[in-house]
Formats: C-alpha cells, structure tokens, sequence
C-alpha cells in the first residue's frame, strides 16, 4: 500500500513536470503543474501516514523514508513558496528533482519491506529528524531556484531572448530573493535540527551524523554570511547553493 | 540631375562598421556640405542616427558618383574598400522610395519609431541651413515629410512598443522585475535618452539620475522627468546605487570601461547592474558585459527584440507601403 502511494505521488509529479515542459516549449505558460504537483503532494501524504501508522513515530528511520520526507517537504517548500513568490516555473524545476528522490527511495531495498514499530521513541530524536529533513526541503527548493537562476542568467547573458523558457522564467531579481529567503528559511530549521540533536539521547556512532550536519549548518550560514557582509553575484550565490546542497545529501550516508 | 541615396544600416553593417560612419548631430551641416566635394554632387544632405548614416545626394551619373563618394569616404575614415559591401545605393525612385519609409518609421529597427522622423527632419534643416541643399533635395525632402504624417495617421504603424525605449525597459524588467524598486541612471540627455526615460517612468522606476556633459541639459530632463540631474563628472560615484544605466552619449568613444565597473562592485555587493547602450558610437566597453553580475546590451542586441514586432505589425506595412506608392506616383519628384 506504501509503496503504491509513492508510486502514484512519483508519476504525478512526472506527468506534471512533463506537461510543464512541453507548455514551456511552446511558449506558454502553464497553470496546471501547480495542482499536478498538489496531487502528488497528497499521495506523499498517504505514503507517510501508512509508514507514521506503521512505525508509531515520525518515517524517518530508513533511506527510503529519509528520501520520500524530503520529496514532501521540497513539494511542501514549492505549494508553499511558488504562488506565495509567485514565481512561475518554479514546479516544472522542482517536479523532476521530486521524481529523482521518489525514484531513488523505490529502488528495492532502499524502503524496508516491514518497517518496525519503534517503541519508546524520543521527542528530541523526532524533532531532530523532521527539522533536519524539513530543513533540507527547503535547502533543496533553494538550489532549484538557484538553476533557475543559472538558466536565465546564461540565456540573458549570451543575449538568447526568443525560447519560450526566457520569456516565462521570472525576473533576475525576484529569484535571488527567493533563493536567499529559502536559504534562510532552510538554514533557520536545520539549527532548530542541530540543537534537538543535541539534546536527544544518541549513540556513539551518531556522532559521525551530528558532525556532518554541523559542517553543512557551517557552510551555509558561511554563505548568508558573506551574502550579507560582503555581497555575492548571483551566479556565485546559486552555484553555491545547488554545490552545497548535492555535498550535504552526503550527511545521509551516517544516518 | 539624379536622386541618389547611398548609406548603410542595422541591416547591412553591425555597429563596429556604423560607428566609425556615425556623424554628431551638431555636424550635420557642416558633413552635409562636405558630402557636396566628395561627391562632386550639387546637392547633399547626411543623416545619421544610431542605426543608419545615409547620404542623400544630387549628381550627375549614379554609377560614378557612387563610386566616387565610397573611394573618397573610406580613404577619409581609413576603411578597407571592402567596407563598400555594407553599403546600400539606390537611385532615382528608388531612392526617394526609400527615404519615405525611413521618414516612416518602415526602415528602422523599431519599426514604425517615431523618433527618426525628427532625425530626418534635424539632419535636412542642418544642410539647409549649411546651403547644401538645393530645388531637388528640398522637395523631395519636404514631399517625403508629408507621406511620412500621411503613413502615420492612416495607419497604426506606431501604436505599442516600438521604440528602443519601451523595449530597454521590458529587458530592464526582465532582470528586476517591478522597476518601482529600481534606480536608473541615464548617460546623455538626447532625444533618445529623452524616450527611454519616459518609458521608465512610466513603467514606475523609482528614480532616474540624469548625466550629461551639459549640466543644463541634464537638469531639464531631470525636471521633466521628476528625476535628478547630476554632473557629468559623479557619474561613476552614482553607478554605486543604480541598478540600469542607460547610455545614449554622442561620445565618439567608450565612455564607461571595464575598470569603471569593476571599482565599484564591492560598493555594490555584487547586485545586478543591467547596461543598455543605445549609442552609435557605443558608450561602454563590451568587456563590461564578461562583468558577472553586469548585462550589457547594445543597440545591435535590442534587434532581436524589434523583430517580434515587426512580426505583430507586418499587415501594417502593406498598407504602409500602399500608400507611400500612392503617394510616389501622385507626386512627380524632380531627380526621380
């Protein structure tokens, strides 16, 4: 049943993602991606209650369920972010970055068969976790913004203003706020993981995961911090953000 | 006694090749009446814009007077002779033919612009009053002036975005979104910069600084603009705060270099700085634009923009070019 309804939330964002490509080719922008996305975002919810229900805590206890939280929360991040920001095109880039994690946790034996029920779990622990991986959510709908970004940049850049990619992606400007706000946002939450994390009862070899995640929280308030203090190009901004956040999936190796 | 026009355009020549044919407004008169002795013509009249230098000619045997006048030019501008395949050379009809659509707008990169019938206009008043023109010239002129009123009240060629104005401002909006948030600075106060910030202001840009080598000039169109006028001498220290630059000067060379720009980014934090250089000879160094946060785009660029809307208004033209036959035939032009 689990897997039906990951199944089902990893072709919705494929349809979504694939009608908002043609749209965009064509010229024209597209409505429809939006609620595309919002359908695959309900079947994400139903894959998570049945493991919740399974496991009695927070799925977040294999890579499987680690990968399809962080698909949610990115969907999460872009219903919350795109039509707030209103920025347009923004779900035909998340929805292919949705399907890679969705298609990654479907890989057999990445999601365990039978998820055990875990008994005695920690309030820490499950704050630890879902602020992590909400963190990430946002972190990684930053890094969409920031090809985005990249994209625009080149084509306007290398003066190529007719494709109908340029004349729907948003302004420059709209996007580098978008990203640093998310950068922010995702930043804001992974603290919020990193202190529960500390304050949760863990093993020895849970030292090696809190490390990790201590460099990435480094290396991205490193980065805000010299956005803010000295300034950054935009190019530079989002290659960082789209650096940062494929390294920081590394994190997930110690869990 | 032949009407001749010979001259090169966006079209035939890029901005590299324009810029060194481009003649100052202030010079028109005086290039109108040197055109006479290169091409042993009796009449002349130069027109020169940010798109187009032609030169409008009264002479005997068009074969030799072409040749004459491209020999004679690019040894004077120290050219290849192969510099000749930019030009264009249209005689008798043809030649008037040409100079209504130009005074129409049908010729110009923006097609149906309203801007290049005041240039027409400016550059046939300055080799009047040089005495470069004569019985020929002046008719044809004047005919072509009232086909070009006739085309656009007719028609609609000029309605909507098609002047480099409008279209500098959908690419400024392009990179910051609601100009309401954006400063702009506007290098040289000509016609053209005039134009480009009524668009701005219009779309809603949060305030416009002028420069211009006359600080007079600039002051008056700051005041027409709601915007302020600053000496041409701060305009680096003001490229600090603003986010487009729009640089129309009549300098014969670049004014704003990679090093001006590149003195300055820290002050800016890296933010996007959007250049349009909508002047022939160009204001900024292209090496601005390898610049990462900085788009450059010059008057050659804004092309591919105009293209759309010439498709939009294709139709028009038809009906454009009826009525500048009508009118052709009606008139019986001396020369022609």
């Amino acid at each position: 049943m689990d897997r039906w309804f990951l199944i089902a939330a990893t072709l919705l964002a494929t349809v979504g993602g694939a009608l908002g490509m043609i749209s965009v080719h064509r010229g024209k922008r597209t409505q429809w991606t939006v609620a595309w996305v919002a359908a695959a975002f309900l079947c994400q919810i139903g894959f998570l209650s049945v493991r919740g229900e399974w496991r009695a805590a927070c799925p977040l206890m294999d890579r499987g369920e680690i990968l399809a939280f962080l698909a949610w929360s990115l969907t999460l991040f872009y219903l919350w972010v795109g039509p707030a920001y209103r920025i347009s095109l923004l779900g035909v880039f998340t929805a292919p970055l949705v399907v890679i994690f969705q298609s990654l946790a479907l890989i057999p034996g990445t999601l365990t068969a039978n998820p055990l029920k875990i008994v005695g779990s920690n309030p820490w622990h499950e704050t630890h976790s879902a602020m992590s991986v909400l963190s990430y959510g946002a972190l990684a709908l930053a890094a969409v913004a920031g090809i985005m970004f990249l994209v625009l940049d080149r084509q306007l850049k290398e003066q190529h203003l007719k494709s109908g990619l340029f004349r729907n992606l948003p302004p420059v400007r709209e996007l580098l706020v978008s990203l640093e706000r998310l950068l922010r946002l995702g930043t804001s939450l992974l603290t919020l993981g990193i202190i529960a994390g500390f304050l949760m009862p863990r093993a020895e070899s849970a030292w090696g995961h809190l490390i990790a995640a201590m460099v990435v929280w480094l290396s991205y308030a490193a980065l805000l911090a010299v956005k803010q203090i000295r300034g950054l190009t935009g190019r530079r901004l989002s290659l960082s953000a789209v650096i940062l956040f494929v390294l920081s999936l590394a994190v997930f190796t110690f869990v | 006694m032949e009407l001749l026009c010979l001259g090169l355009n966006h079209r035939t020549a890029p901005v590299e090749v324009r810029e060194r044919f481009a003649v100052s407004n202030n010079r028109l008169g005086e290039a109108s009446h040197e055109l006479l002795a290169l091409a042993d013509a009796s009449e002349g009249v130069v027109i020169s814009t940010c798109n187009r230098t032609e030169f409008y000619l009264a002479a005997h045997g068009a074969e030799e007077a072409f040749k004459r006048i491209e020999i004679r030019l690019t040894e004077k501008i120290q050219l290849d002779s192969s510099v000749a395949n930019h030009f264009y050379r249209k005689a008798k009809t043809e030649a008037a033919r040409h100079l209504c659509r130009v005074v129409s707008g049908l010729d110009s990169m923006m097609l149906g612009e309203t801007e290049i019938f005041g240039q027409v206009k400016q550059a046939y008043h300055s080799a009047l009053e040089a005495g470069a023109t004569g019985t020929i010239l002046n008719k044809v002129f004047q005919r072509a002036f009232g086909v070009g009123k006739k085309v656009r009240t007719e028609t609609s060629i000029q309605e909507g975005s098609t002047s480099v104005g409008s279209v500098a401002v959908d690419l400024a909006e392009k990179i910051f979104g609601h100009l309401k948030n954006s400063e702009v600075m506007i290098l040289g106060a000509g016609e053209m910069s005039r134009v480009t910030a009524q668009s701005l202001v219009s779309r809603g840009a949060k305030s416009i600084f002028v420069t211009n080598r006359s600080l007079d000039r600039a002051q008056e169109l700051a005041n027409e603009m709601g915007g302020t006028a600053i000496p041409f001498d701060d305009w680096q220290s003001a490229m600090e705060r603003v986010d487009v630059v729009i640089s129309s000067t009549g300098a014969p060379h670049a004014i704003v270099q990679r090093a001006d720009v590149e003195k300055i980014r820290r002050a800016r934090k890296y933010r996007p700085l959007f250049f349009i250089d909508i002047a022939v000879p160009r204001d900024i160094d292209p090496a601005v634009g390898e610049i990462e946060e900085v788009y450059l785009y010059d008057i050659d660029t804004l092309e591919q923009l105009a293209e759309e809307a010439r498709g939009r208004r294709q139709l028009q033209i038809e009906q454009c070019e009826r009525i500048i036959e009508l009118e052709l035939e009606k008139l019986n032009l001396p020369g022609t």
